[in-house]
């Protein structure tokens, strides 16, 4: 256990991503960092079903991925600054990543902030 | 000798960078925030440093966990903008400072910071988005950058204490360079946001204003956070302000935060502050704050 990390449990709702979940989750974490790349992006964009099978991504990886469920990635251990990359991809904003993580519709969450008509 | 004349905080939230480059600095929901980074552009323009040291972290773009490296100082003659999955900022690519790197490597390794030296790698929004509130870039940025990258993302992370003290050696580097030059400090990140899991959309801003005002103050009572007290009190990626202290540490105690804005709009707390070493230079010495 990391010291520094002590009581964060407590908090719900909150997955600190260490070492341990890196080397579980690399497989998917990289097929994600590979959106960084304009070939693989093309792909992605062509035939995700092919890419994710030829990636090697278990087939509830695949699930996770072809429902975009961003909740459920995170949970499973994808961190969230290379699902950023699939939200470019996708053109989804984070605002609404951040809106399905917390189990509210866009137009909810938007309610909940201070400006929301920022965009 | 190179000198220390000052220090930024700031926030590196991307769509900064988007909304800068879509012209939205007039926007009434954005104008806030450009407005605020006004007097720290005029300070720079101003004092014309030779370079920014950058405590920046990159956004799993230019490193991956193959390697992702605590600490890593960036050492080549310029660095391209990173392709973070929607193509490439149009801007112009950023000039490194070579000599003043290597200094910066054999004086850290010799203070006993082990730090690891990149080139050639791309910069992210953790450089680029807030650097263009700070610089111009037509025709070009008007001088050379220094990044050091931190990680905030694959725990373990660096203690706040460590980013602190990487900030004291920084600044004892940076006095012993044989050469005059005149030397910005910038940390990046924050303030209170998280942005995954059910606890997204997170934040704080009487932590934020406590936070702005101790890293002014007393940043030593910062060193002594753990990174779960900054999670708890600021949302889980808020945890990259110990970025700010590295830039703090480099620092003297005397600095004083001459402008400072906030803005909390949607998600992150949008935040920058100017640090003057003294003699103070600035024409206005007012805080001002847009919650």
């Amino acid at each position: 256990m990391n010291p520094q990390l002590e009581g964060v449990e407590a908090l719900g709702g909150t997955y600190p991503f260490d070492v341990a979940r890196s080397v579980e989750r690399m497989r998917i974490n990289r097929f994600f960092w590979n959106l960084t790349q304009g070939a693989f992006r093309e792909r992605f964009v062509a035939d995700e079903s092919a890419l994710c099978r030829d990636s090697g991504l278990s087939s509830e990886e695949i699930a996770l991925v072809k429902a975009r469920d961003w909740l459920g990635l995170v949970r499973y251990g994808a961190n969230f600054f290379v699902l950023e990359k699939a939200l470019r991809v996708l053109k989804v904003t984070n605002l609404h990543a951040y809106a399905q993580m917390r189990g509210e519709t866009f137009e909810q969450f938007l309610e909940t902030r201070q400006v929301p008509e920022m965009r | 000798m190179a000198r220390v004349i000052g220090g930024i905080g700031t926030s590196h939230v991307p769509t900064i960078g988007v909304a800068y480059d879509r012209g939205k600095q007039s926007d009434p929901a954005w104008a806030p925030l450009f407005e605020g980074y006004k007097p720290v552009a005029r300070w720079l323009a101003e004092r014309k440093p030779d370079a920014l040291v950058f405590f920046y972290n990159d956004h799993l773009t230019s490193f991956f966990f193959d390697l992702y490296p605590t600490f890593a100082l960036g050492a080549s003659a310029v660095f391209a903008i990173a392709d973070e999955g929607a193509g490439v900022r149009n801007l112009p690519p950023i000039k490194g400072h070579p000599k003043l790197a290597a200094h910066l490597a054999d004086a850290l390794v010799n203070d006993e910071f082990d730090i690891a030296v990149f080139q050639d790698r791309p910069l992210d929004h953790g450089v680029n988005s807030p650097l263009t509130l700070l610089w111009p870039h037509e025709p070009d940025w008007p001088g050379a950058l220094v990044p050091i990258e931190i990680n905030v993302l694959q725990y373990p992370l660096p203690t706040a204490l460590r980013c602190y003290k990487l900030g004291q050696s920084i600044r004892r580097a940076i006095e012993s360079y044989p050469g005059e030059l005149d030397v910005a400090i910038v940390g990046t990140g924050g303030l209170s946001h998280q942005i995954h899991g059910e606890r997204a959309g997170f934040n704080n801003t009487e932590w934020d204003m406590e936070f702005l005002d101790l890293i002014e103050r007393d940043p030593l009572r910062l060193t002594r956070m753990k990174h779960a007290d900054f999670i708890r009190l600021g949302g889980a990626e808020s945890v990259e302000v110990i970025m700010w202290l590295a830039m703090r540490g480099a620092l003297s105690p005397a600095a004083r935060m001459t402008h400072r804005n906030y803005y909390l709009a949607t998600s992150t707390a949008m935040t920058v502050a100017l640090f003057e070493e003294p003699p103070f230079f600035s024409e206005a010495k007012t805080l001002e704050s847009a919650a």
